[in-house]
């Protein structure tokens, strides 16, 4: 972290403004625990505060639904999502960024448009070519689609490298690095921030899907994750509001994980002097 | 924008990199846009095969109730969302870029809306803006103003405005947390030898070479506003699966899922897409101009 | 195609091992633990018949749809799936689901002691595409202890709706004092027509829809005295909360514990016990034009696709047998179609006691739900056009002519 000068008034003004924000947008959340923290019977009682505090909903929680099962089949799903993701994304980011080539724009440009497209007609064609290729049955459709890149990622990393002075490329050039050397060896190591910001995305898109778990896997706990299993639960318990808090927050617990872990590299910028 | 020109052997990696995206693109492209747009020209319940219904689906479009008014909806929804989502994030993420105490705890703070579940923090915002015992009446009247009704139908835009807002500033505090890295520290060193003020250096330095992510945010946000559909249905659903604020989405889904016409659903993705590209191209030539300053 | 190849070459493998076995898929939708009745159901199925075996897949009612409507499109539907009544038609017009009418021919017995309104809404002209599993009457809940509390004594069987309105009034209250209604005397949803709206018009003698004039019908004099009624019992009485205080309560304002009565069908029983509810059903009340209620069914289809219809026969054939039907009642969401069951311990002997027989009872006097193609889409467009009333004010002469207006489009555009 670097700073010019005592800047004193400005990060207090700036303190002052973020502790306002942040109370701001922590204040359902703790909302929602505390609801978590009720018994049944109080679960109305507005009050931010319970009246009576109890912890009988997460035990209650385990009983009814198999969390284990439902949260390792998820994790495994996002976490291998993850890694294609981050590897597909930021090499095709890295050339869209950097090398100039025939159809780039148009390329990008189709890219882009896949998605603006919203899910909701796409998902009968999506099922036909999975059946096609065989995949339907298997949990592939779920994770083998984030090996093969992905507009989201794909733009961010290039908006990414586009902001990396365009220097950096050319020197190593000069010097006769490889294309595959001066991605992996200069461009990737700078890429921390970006690609913490991008596994934060893939993985929370990953853990929140809905849609396709339902279509593509058995609905047997075994077999599906935490989100289909959720909304099943919900259709036995609605009404209950403590226990579906709870399992919201159990459920969530792990994306602020990867979060609290991706952030720490949000840290100083790059020197360009450090690099020559 | 300059950009390395691939020669010889490059070229081959220039290929290896892009395999795996042009894969993925090929399958998308068929999976996604080529299927939209057929879809858009055919006549389709779905249970039946299609048949071709020429612009027919596009015609019907004006006289559809449910499509005109989540038309308006979507678009007055945009135009307060995404200025609003861009600007606080982009405040947000320059405030957590400093040296504050507990920039950590600031960070995840920011960031738990954008992991909340629609369905439970939902409840608690009908407690937020409930008539009776509402958070917001109950401020608005002990300061002696009159309860509003946050969720009908005239004020409901705005609130879910502010619910989506919520939910969105963190995963744009992330974006440019992650692009303020990027800017090479010689750039600040360089501007407070010639003494540039603190605005100065945000205005000169710091934003145009943020303009990549500026550029990425507002199409994502853009998008984002276009699809929006959780907290707005949560917030205005009704009894029969309706809602009383329906958007774009809702409108498709309703129609391509719910009453047997694909193809309706379909030409209206098809609009709701050409909005969308249409101020991704704004943008981009913002970005132009922007980047030019810089 | 490919469809006539696996037939054939499951006939081959028929007949070349005896013991081969066939699967069939059944999909519904439901909660973990109807799936598990299911489960069970399916192994007694296997038990009688070891060559078929069946896999169950269950799914939240909205996801239920979506899965069903992608499989189906995307040429793989499951064998076997469950299907409401008010959008049969929309399936069985399309030319998906299979004719189930050679097989009830080759076997009547099956229809016996199934109660007849439950068949009505999958009867076509070529015969039946579906088999009702259970159906659901609507009925008025009370909350016993907010009656006692109010000194209010509970409904009748001679309620009339102004008594209900009248005990209604006396049930809302306002408990700590500070102006705001802390308990209403009843709470209803009053989008789609099933629960409340829909029996309020047909006892004033009003009339809901002619499909197949393409007409709706909510625009008569009739309908109109049913709808002004709600309207003096929710915006004048205000013993109803608006749809807004509802949401703050998660919809339901009886299991919440903030509304004394409510109407519901069978499928509430074991929420509320399960929120703990001391409650009870008494008949919906009367109107000027008598008694009446709503009936509704969830049923079975077979997809036309089915590479083993026969098999996905035996197994519906199962399901709505006495032993199916035992097992389904004790889940207790519905209510059995097979008369002898439903006058059984298996429904009667529930674990949560209340009048179950009364939702029988109500066969008596029930309308069916309207049954047609579009009914989802026509449902959205009258309650949204009523809810202007409702919410915003609109002077209901005004909101119907609407409804009635919306509702017609509805019906022109889906046939």
């Amino acid at each position: 972290m670097f700073r010019f000068k005592r800047d004193t008034a400005g990060d207090l003004v700036a303190f002052t403004l973020l502790l306002i924000g942040a109370l701001c947008m922590i204040g359902p959340f703790v909302w929602m625990m505390s609801t978590s923290l009720k018994p049944l019977a109080e679960q109305y009682d507005m009050r931010m505060i319970p009246q009576t505090v109890t912890v009988e909903n997460y035990p209650r929680l385990f009983e009814i639904i198999p969390f284990h099962l439902l949260l390792w089949n998820s994790a495994k799903i996002a976490a291998i999502s993850t890694f294609g993701q981050l590897l597909t994304c930021s090499m095709a980011g890295f050339i869209f960024a950097v090398v100039r080539f025939p159809f780039r724009n148009v390329i990008f440009v189709i890219l882009l448009i896949t998605l603006m497209v919203p899910g909701q007609i796409t998902a009968i064609p999506q099922f036909i070519i999975f059946k096609f290729l065989g995949l339907y049955g298997t949990q592939a459709p779920l994770y083998a689609p984030a090996f093969l890149g992905g507009a989201f990622g794909t733009f961010l990393m290039r908006q990414y490298f586009l902001t990396l002075p365009i220097e950096l490329a050319e020197a190593a050039r000069i010097d006769g690095a490889s294309l595959a050397r001066i991605f992996f060896t200069i461009y990737l190591p700078l890429a921390k921030p970006a690609l913490a910001a991008f596994a934060i995305f893939a993985f929370m898109f990953s853990w929140n899907d809905l849609f396709n778990a339902l279509i593509y896997l058995p609905s047997n706990m075994e077999k599906t994750t935490l989100t289909v299993g959720l909304a099943l639960f919900q259709t036995q318990y609605s009404g209950q509001w403590p226990l579906m808090m709870a399992a919201s927050l159990i459920s969530v617990a792990p994306i602020i994980i990867v979060f609290f872990l991706a952030q720490r590299h949000f840290i100083a910028g790059i020197s360009m002097s450090g690099l020559k | 924008m300059g950009a390395l020109r691939p020669m010889g052997i490059e070229r081959w990696w220039v290929l290896v990199f892009l395999t795996p995206t042009l894969i993925g693109l090929l399958l998308g492209t068929f999976g996604s846009i080529f299927a939209t747009l057929g879809i858009s020209f055919m006549d389709w319940d779905l249970l039946t095969p299609p048949t071709a219904a020429g612009i027919s689906n596009y015609q019907g479009l004006p006289d559809d109730r449910l499509f005109m008014r989540s038309l308006w909806n979507t678009l007055a929804f945009a135009g307060l969302y995404v200025p609003l989502t861009v600007i606080i994030s982009l405040f947000v993420a320059l405030g957590l870029n400093r040296t504050i105490p507990g920039v950590s705890f600031f960070r995840v703070a920011f960031f738990l809306p954008t992991v909340s579940s629609p369905t439970a923090v939902g409840l608690l915002w009908t407690w937020i803006y409930a008539q009776d015992n509402g958070v917001l009446n109950e401020m608005i009247t002990a300061m002696g103003g009159d309860p509003v009704r946050w969720l009908s139908r005239s004020v409901a835009l705005y609130s879910v405005v502010i619910v989506n807002v919520w939910g969105a500033i963190g995963g744009g505090m992330i974006i440019f947390l992650a692009g303020l890295q990027a800017i090479p520290k010689d750039y600040y060193e360089v501007a407070e030898m010639d003494g540039a003020k603190s605005w100065q250096r945000l205005w000169f330095i710091t934003l145009p070479a943020l303009a990549p992510s500026m550029f990425f945010q507002c199409v994502l946000v853009t998008i984002n506003a276009f699809q929006a559909f959780d907290y707005i249905y949560i917030l205005t659903r009704t009894g029969n699966g309706n809602s009383t604020m329906p958007t774009l989405v809702f409108s498709i889904y309703r129609n391509g899922f719910r009453f047997f016409r694909m193809g309706d659903a379909a030409a209206q993705a098809v609009v709701l897409t050409c909005m969308i590209m249409v101020l991704t191209l704004i943008y981009f030539r913002l970005q132009k101009k922007w980047g030019a300053q810089a | 195609m490919k469809h006539l190849t696996s037939t054939a070459l499951a006939l081959i493998l028929a007949a070349g091992t005896a013991a081969a076995e066939t699967e069939i898929s059944f999909m519904l939708w439901g909660s973990p633990q109807e799936g598990e009745v299911w489960s069970h159901i399916a192994e007694e199925f296997q038990a009688a018949h070891p060559d078929i075996s069946v896999n169950i897949e269950v799914a939240d009612w909205n996801g239920y749809w979506e899965k069903l409507r992608v499989q189906v499109a995307g040429g793989t539907p499951p064998d076997v799936f469950a299907m409401d009544a008010p959008l049969y038609p929309d399936w069985q017009s399309r030319d998906v689901l299979l004719n189930m009418q050679p097989y009830i021919d080759a076997d009547p017995s099956v229809l016996e002691g199934v109660y007849p309104v439950t068949l009505e809404a999958y009867k076509t002209e070529e015969g039946m595409f579906g088999m009702p599993r259970d159906f659901q009457t609507i009925v008025l809940y009370y909350n016993k202890d907010m009656f006692d509390a109010a000194g209010v004594e509970y409904p009748t069987d001679e309620w009339t709706w102004d008594d209900f309105r009248a005990a209604a009034a006396e049930l809302t209250i306002d408990k700590d004092g500070d102006g705001t209604t802390d308990q209403w005397g009843a709470w209803a949803e009053v989008y789609d027509m099933e629960p409340f709206w829909g029996p309020v018009i047909w006892s004033h003698g009003g009339e809901v829809v002619d499909a197949a004039a393409g007409t709706t019908l909510i625009g008569s004099e009739e309908a109109m005295a049913g709808f002004e009624f709600i309207r003096q019992i929710w915006l004048e009485d205000q013993s109803m909360p608006t749809e807004e205080q509802l949401s703050q309560y998660g919809w339901d304002g009886l299991l919440s514990g903030v509304a004394a009565m409510g109407f519901s069908g069978h499928w509430s029983v074991p929420e509320y016990a399960q929120a703990g509810l001391n409650f009870d059903v008494a008949p919906v009340p009367m109107g000027p034009a008598g008694r009446v209620t709503g009936v509704n069914s969830a049923g079975f289809v077979i997809s036309k696709d089915s590479p083993n219809p026969d098999a996905a026969w035996e197994f519906v054939k199962f399901a709505v047998s006495e032993a199916g039907q035992s097992e389904l009642a004790n889940i207790g969401l519905a209510v059995p179609i097979l008369e002898s069951v439903a006058n059984s311990d298996a429904y009667l002997g529930q674990e949560v006691q209340i009048n179950h027989a009364l939702f029988v009872e109500a066969l008596e006097y029930a309308h069916m739900k309207p049954v047609f193609r579009g009914y989802e889409e026509w449902s959205g467009a009258v309650g949204d056009a009523l809810s202007l009333s409702w919410t915003e004010g609109v002077p209901l002469e005004e909101s119907l002519e609407e409804a009635v207006e919306y509702g017609d489009d509805a019906l022109a555009r889906n046939n």
